[in-house]
């Protein structure tokens, strides 16, 4: 008791309708949001348990199930062979899945770079850098495999749409990349070139790239290994060749869930190949050489 | 014939905030003049609005008898070659080594092609290599900037200046983030510049004893208005009073043995 009454004598006015209520005190303040965040969550519970129980199950034994699922996942993971293509093949599908992958990224990284530059901020005008952002955001708010479905009218299905497509997108996702690590340079670097008389593309090359080239590198790479993964879809869904094609014959025609496990491993492989090198990138750009 | 002619010079950023007001200044060549004054006085605007990084409201600036504030965009780039300018925090491009942000004080004398792939010819690189053995640089030639320390980036923004064979440099405290022993090997650099290269220095200061020791010459800005203009001799307590206002109390600044305090 001795504390409460230091306490009431320190702040002369005792805050009697917190201290005195018989309440249980709650650490947590409650407002609007928690109620709603809170209803929310109880209402998800109940929608859920109400499904599982008026859930039209069919026949389907649940252990049947599961257990024929995980035999089917050993067949692939734990069985894989080649029938229909040979390794041969297999690498050359891969190689030209991966000349998609670099043909779309090196394409949208150059033309990215030249719209990011008039994207910042910093570096161009309000209206400019204004325009090509709200063009930008429309291009990312479409898909890639629409953007693609989308050149295919106009190209074909085939790998022509598909690498407009992806590079497209690519464009879209890197000018907003980009532009943001322009934005972030230090003023004062372009305001110490401007002083001496240099001119705006000579402080691009000179201060802006130079000091952004380890964001720059690291966003490309990043989307590189996105289009990869764009590729390998883009083979089965657009017809654009490549590994992606192989592996939805391999699954959707001969039913070869052997195949279907090489394949995965050999994706699986490159795309390890590629974090290992990005990461590599990584330190070596930002740590001192 | 005066190197700098300042005239009624008068910037309004908006309408409430006025950074100088009716500025008149002569500055001879070969002088070393420090600007002082307390901060928010308007000694940064004073100085970018010579170089025109910051135009001014009203008022003329005359460089070298040539009008500054009519200047078309190539001429004015002509113009900012002959001003060396150095920060406060150094804005060196951090990722380059010593000698390629040394290079850059070239860029405005080139064309847009040899400055995007810094392209320098021989006489260049020697002087640049020249002024990187006067500045003390010479072991960190091919280092990368950001592994210097402060007061060797601050000699590469000085190199950086140098190079462009500017006829006068403009220092926007060029020592408020060092240390007193790096503050003076600064100092001595610019000292240096002024005496033996006859370039003109104009130095925003914030350390009064700095400029009472450097200096030919001290301009005190107070509130936007010049408030003091003369040799360092001259600087009495009530001056600096006046110039620093309230403050100055305790600021407890050394003058030549007495206290302004």
């Amino acid at each position: 008791m001795q504390m409460e009454e230091t306490l009431n004598t320190a702040w002369e006015e005792p805050s009697n309708d917190i201290s005195n209520d018989e309440r249980p005190m709650s650490i947590r303040k409650i407002s609007k949001a928690s109620i709603v965040m809170n209803a929310t969550l109880l209402f998800l519970a109940i929608v859920s348990i109400y499904a599982f129980f008026t859930f039209d199950y069919k026949n389907v034994n649940l252990i049947e199930a599961f257990s024929s699922t995980f035999y089917n996942l050993k067949i692939v993971f734990l069985e894989p062979h080649l029938k229909h293509f040979s390794v041969h093949e297999t690498i050359w599908q891969l190689i030209v899945t991966l000349g998609l992958t670099v043909l779309t990224t090196l394409i949208g990284s150059v033309i990215a770079l030249f719209f990011g530059l008039f994207a910042a901020q910093n570096l161009s005008t309000k209206l400019a850098s204004n325009i090509i952002k709200a063009v930008v955001a429309f291009i990312r708010a479409v898909p890639t495999v629409l953007w693609v479905l989308i050149f295919a009218v106009a190209a074909g299905l085939g790998s022509v749409a598909a690498v407009i497509g992806i590079t497209f997108h690519t464009i879209g996702y890197l000018i907003k990349a980009f532009s943001e690590s322009f934005e972030e340079l230090d003023k004062g670097v372009i305001e110490a070139l401007k002083g001496s008389g240099a001119n705006w593309w000579q402080i691009v090359f000179q201060a802006v790239i130079p000091s952004c080239a380890s964001y720059l590198i690291s966003w490309t790479f990043l989307r590189f290994e996105i289009n990869f993964t764009y590729a390998i879809l883009m083979g089965a869904a657009a017809g654009a060749g490549g590994i992606g094609f192989d592996l939805y014959m391999a699954g959707g025609h001969y039913f070869d869930l052997r195949e279907v496990g090489f394949i995965t491993y050999i994706i699986l492989a490159v795309a390890l190949v590629l974090e290992v090198i990005s990461t590599r990138m990584k330190v070596k750009l930002s740590g001192f050489d | 014939m005066p190197l700098l002619e300042i005239k009624n010079l008068t910037k309004k950023y908006n309408a409430d905030t006025l950074a100088l007001s009716d500025v008149n200044l002569t500055i001879n060549e070969g002088e070393f003049v420090s600007v002082i004054g307390p901060s928010g006085a308007g000694k940064s605007t004073l100085l970018r609005c010579i170089n025109r990084m910051i135009e001014a409201s009203s008022g003329y600036i005359l460089f070298d008898g040539v009008n500054v504030s009519t200047l078309s965009k190539n001429e004015l780039r002509n113009l900012r070659t002959k001003i060396g300018m150095i920060f406060q925090h150094y804005n060196l491009v951090d990722r380059l080594s010593v000698i390629e942000n040394i290079l850059h004080g070239r860029l405005g004398y080139k064309n847009t092609f040899e400055g995007i792939f810094g392209i320098y010819n021989e006489e260049e690189k020697k002087s640049a290599f020249k002024i990187i053995e006067i500045l003390g640089l010479k072991e960190q030639v091919y280092k990368r900037c950001d592994q210097l320390s402060g007061g060797q980036k601050q000699r590469v923004g000085i190199g950086r200046a140098l190079i462009q064979k500017p006829r006068l440099m403009l220092c926007d405290e060029p020592i408020a983030s060092l240390d007193p022993n790096a503050s003076k090997i600064i100092m001595d650099h610019l000292r240096n510049i002024s005496s033996k290269m006859g370039i003109t220095c104009l130095v925003n200061l914030h350390q009064v004893n700095v400029a009472l020791k450097y200096s030919d010459r001290i301009i005190g800005i107070n509130s936007s208005k010049v408030v003091f203009d003369g040799a360092p001799s001259e600087m009495t307590s009530d001056i600096v009073y006046s110039i620093y206002g309230s403050e100055a109390e305790e600021l407890d600044i050394d003058i030549g043995g007495r206290n302004a305090s």
